[in-house]
């Protein structure tokens, strides 16, 4: 079974309108990243966050009223995954695990007819939570490096930058996709947390993967095919790896669904985040990376003439 | 096949080593099965013939992490400040102002406490031994003797914590050291929240104090009393709230004092108005005296900061007497319209004797008063000081204080030899036993903070399983199928790649003590998105040379060349971002990019390795033609 024949699609030559759609999704992106605001979830807030099951739950506004009344305004509560499962989140934390505490006696007093189990409690602290912010910067910006420092060492810098550049794409029209559409469905909780935050690094892997490979037939075709011009040789090399990017990207994405659909109400965040991501960076390591080498080298020849 | 020879013996030797990595894991799951199928006398039969095995199996097993199982996660760090503030002397008002900086700056810098110690002391140009050690020692010895203290500290929490952990009996506890000062709990299958809080961090600093003379305490009272009245008192942090809470108990406070005043005639004029009583009597109103005059005085539970705060005011310090000092009981002793009332004892400010010379700890019911207990026994040297305090005091009163709360305070009848004593007020079983636990492990050094606390319940950890295997399946099954239809023969070949692939995973993870996470589940999915690439670029490759016209064992040989580079290329990256992952992320985070990791690596032997020598076999049995599909 072959699902393409020999293609011969100059993309290259479209690269100025790729470029484009590239633009206008980085401004969508950082407009709903700037606009909306990024919804940090417990982990880079810090807070006390329960999750409980109930019998019976009760209407979410009663649950809402209970607890404005004990003091934790503007808590955040929802339905959790399926209507029995709701999820508080109060930004406050006292010493020890007393937020939560109270919280749930509270619940039990107003709600005597509804009992519940708690299936997650957490408490972050504030060091914890500015920590792991921290941290998340430092693992983007060291894969990142680590990465170009890598592509360069075996490609070409330039290479290793191009690169660089096609993640950094990835990274902000994804994250523009999962801030503009997080709260959409009760379903689909894309709150930047810990979870979110490990797709996103794992997405920079995958997307440079998918980029390697490009230039890894870019880097070998140039071996044989001396006379010819860069711009045949990475049209030349797209074409001949179309067909395993499409099957791969395909197989991941579903492997995604999959996850999506069953991987329960933990998993779903990150792999649809990943989902996105994983077309982006497809698409980005033919369209970004590629022509960006493309129009590098292009200039720098300029330059020497 | 003599080529291959080799190759051939490293991948059923690996296969083999794999399986004894994964034969305890097997074994353990299914003593539990066999178990789950047994009750009563039958299970525990079965238990103790199979001691070992088990015992053995469940070691070596690959275990399941808080998430899957349940059960809670605690980032604790010492507050080794706490223990350099406490071990100072000669504390004054700059060195309380020097703290309180100090303090600040810890919350939010990572840097080492004495570091930022000894910049604050520079900055003010006060030497350490104004605070530490003697006078003669330069600021380096002191701060390095200060390093050694703090890390001992740190050290003994640790220990302790891991002493109070395995006696509050949890299976496969973990508890960990991470940077200077933090430690990590991890118990699976524990969720009473509040009691491990105060397994872990009840300090448990026990003193037996005596109590002052009730006389001087009402006397002092008084005087209080009388000082905040003649400044006409108001508690101006929180006068929006004294209206609020004085309103409650207006009833209490004339049934409290209408019966007879013998202790006190302070508050003498019940009939008067709150508000009018609250004036006349700022401190009285708050603390009402026994009226047996037996040294204690009510507080309501609103009211306890607020007396608290009184008696620590500069101004109502000095009219103290200089080794009085204050607690409240544990428990509250009555309940008046719902709200509680606790007492007050005033303490003479040094302890008798401490924790420290406690060995042994029971917790029981009291058989005469139906109520828990912890009996303690004493060491030698604590026998002999607890049998002359006891002769010295006889008709005191002498309270146990635990971590700053008066648990009782019993009248000391007469000498007690044999240094035997016991705690009283907890409200239950429970509670005692938490006790006896804490005693007989020891107390912490220095108080221990809550940094981070994640507990999960049993059911969720149950869905997380089931959505795990569910998708781990269906994904293995969406592949396998999709790999069998597009490269048929090749697929095949390419599966059992597959297959040995996520096997290594689980061996590595059982071999290295790894545990299983949500997360890490995931990884292996993704995992099986990689290795399916791998054997696509392969085969692609080799399709390309097939249409050349090439020989199908050319073709091979060129197909697995030309994808090396590319296939060792992503591998690589991707076990970096995975390095990077371990690195920076924590606990679940790590799961994953742990099993990734693996993954990766083992695929660069399941997919280049593995398939190859299928092949290379298969030609050299005969095949001519292979099909890729």
């Amino acid at each position: 079974m072959r699902l393409f024949k020999k293609t011969n699609i100059d993309f290259m030559g479209n690269r100025k309108i790729f470029y484009t759609i590239s633009v206008v999704t980085l401004i969508i992106g950082l407009a709903g990243i700037f606009g909306k605001g990024m919804t940090f979830g417990i982990d880079f807030l810090g807070g006390t966050e329960l999750l409980l099951r109930f019998d019976n739950p009760p209407a979410i506004s009663d649950v809402r009223t209970a607890i404005d009344k004990i003091g934790y305004k503007g808590s955040e509560i929802k339905s959790f995954g399926n209507p029995n499962d709701i999820l508080i989140f109060t930004s406050e934390q006292a010493e020890g695990g007393k937020v939560a505490e109270q919280i749930r006696s509270e619940l039990q007093k107003e709600f005597p007819s509804s009992k519940f189990s708690v299936l997650r409690e957490d408490k972050i602290g504030p060091k914890i939570g500015a920590e792991l912010r921290r941290n998340a910067i430092y693992a983007v910006g060291a894969t990142m490096l680590i990465i170009m420092i890598y592509v360069g060492f075996r490609f070409k810098f330039i290479y290793g930058l191009a690169g660089v550049i096609a993640i950094f794409h990835d990274v902000i029209a994804t994250l523009g996709v999962i801030v503009l559409l997080n709260g959409l469905s009760p379903h689909l909780s894309l709150e930047i947390n810990q979870t979110i935050m490990a797709a996103f690094l794992t997405l920079i892997g995958f997307s440079i993967n998918d980029t390697v490979i490009v230039f890894d037939r870019i880097r070998e075709n140039l071996k044989i095919h001396k006379a010819d011009s860069l711009f045949d040789i990475m049209n030349r090399s797209v074409n001949e790896t179309l067909s395993r990017t499409v099957i791969t990207s395909g197989t991941v994405i579903l492997v995604l669904i999959v996850l999506i659909l069953f991987g329960g109400e933990v998993n779903r965040g990150f792999a649809f985040t990943f989902f996105i991501g994983t077309i982006l960076g497809t698409y980005s390591s033919i369209y970004v990376a590629s022509a960006l080498v493309l129009d590098f080298t292009m200039r720098q020849e300029k330059k020497v003439k | 096949m003599k080529k291959n020879r080799g190759k051939l013996f490293i991948i059923v030797s690996t296969f083999a080593l794999a399986l004894y990595f994964l034969y305890p894991t097997y074994r353990a799951y299914n003593f539990e099965k066999e178990l789950s199928t047994r009750v009563g006398q039958d299970s525990a039969k079965y238990v103790v013939d199979n001691e070992i095995a088990i015992r053995e199996s469940k070691a070596k097993r690959i275990k399941l992490g808080l998430d899957l199982q349940g059960g809670m996660r605690v980032v604790m760090e010492v507050n080794v400040l706490k223990m350099l503030e406490q071990i100072a002397k000669n504390k004054d008002d700059q060195f309380a102002l020097l703290m309180t900086d100090i303090a600040r700056e810890a919350q939010t810098s990572d840097e080492n406490i004495i570091t930022i110690f000894q910049r604050a002391f520079d900055a003010k140009q006060i030497r350490l031994s104004r605070y530490y050690g003697s006078l003669r020692e330069d600021n380096d010895k002191i701060l390095k003797r200060l390093q050694d203290e703090t890390d001992k500290a740190v050290d003994r929490a640790m220990e302790i914590i891991r002493n109070r952990v395995d006696q509050y009996g949890v299976s496969e506890p973990s508890i960990q050291k991470q940077g200077g000062r933090r430690i990590i709990v991890e118990l699976p299958g524990v969720s009473k929240e509040d009691e491990v809080r105060q397994l872990l961090q009840g300090t448990a600093l026990l003193e037996f104090k005596l109590m002052k003379d009730p006389d001087i305490i009402y006397k002092t009272m008084e005087a209080v009393d009388k000082y905040l009245a003649g400044k006409g008192y108001n508690d101006s942090t929180s006068s929006a709230d004294t209206t609020k809470k004085t309103a409650a108990p207006k009833n209490t406070l004339s049934a409290l004092t209408s019966k007879s005043d013998t202790a006190s005639n302070a508050v003498a004029d019940a009939q008067k108005s709150p508000e009018q009583q609250a004036k006349d009597h700022p401190f009285l109103f708050l603390a009402r005296p026994n009226q047996q005059g037996n040294g204690e005085a009510y507080v309501s539970e609103n009211d306890k900061d607020k007396v608290m705060r009184i008696l620590a005011r500069p101004d109502v310090q000095k009219i103290l007497p200089s080794d009085m000092a204050f607690y409240f009981s544990s428990k509250h002793l009555f309940i008046n319209e719902g709200v509680k009332y606790f007492s007050l004892y005033a303490l003479k400010k040094t302890p008798e004797l401490t924790g420290t010379v406690v060995i042994n700890a029971q917790a029981t019911i009291d058989q005469s008063f139906n109520q828990p207990i912890v009996t303690m026994e004493m060491n030698n040297e604590g026998s002999r000081e607890w049998a002359r305090i006891t002769g010295a005091n006889i008709n005191k009163r002498m309270a146990i204080v635990l971590d700053d709360a008066v648990f009782s305070a019993p009248n000391i009848r007469g000498k007690i030899t044999g240094g035997r004593s016991q705690i009283e007020g907890m409200a239950n079983i429970e509670e005692a036993r938490l006790l006896e636990i804490i005693l007989k492990a020891g107390a912490l050094p220095a108080p221990v903070d809550i940094m981070e606390q994640r507990s999960v319940g049993p059911s969720l950890g149950e869905d997380s399983i089931l959505a795990g295997t569910k998708s781990f399946t269906y994904a293995l099954i969406i592949t396998v199928l999709f790999m069998m239809i597009y490269y048929r023969t090749g697929g095949a070949v390419a599966n059992i790649a597959l297959f040995i692939n996520v096997l290594f995973i689980f061996a590595i993870l059982a071999a290295f003590g790894g545990t299983m996470t949500l997360p890490g589940i995931a990884g292996i999915v993704l995992t099986i998105g990689m290795a399916v690439d791998a054997n696509v670029l392969i085969y692609e490759r080799i399709r390309e040379e097939l249409a050349t016209h090439k020989a199908l064992r050319a073709a091979i040989d060129a197909g697995y060349g030309k994808a090396f580079s590319a296939i060792l290329d992503s591998n690589v990256t991707t076990f970096f971002s995975g390095v990077v992952l371990y690195q920076f992320g924590t606990g679940p985070v790590q799961g994953f990019a742990l099993t990734l990791m693996m993954g990766v690596t083992a695929n660069l032997f399941t997919a280049i390795v593995i398939t190859r020598v299928v092949f290379e076999i298969m030609v050299e049995r005969g095949s001519t033609e292979i099909n890729f599909g």
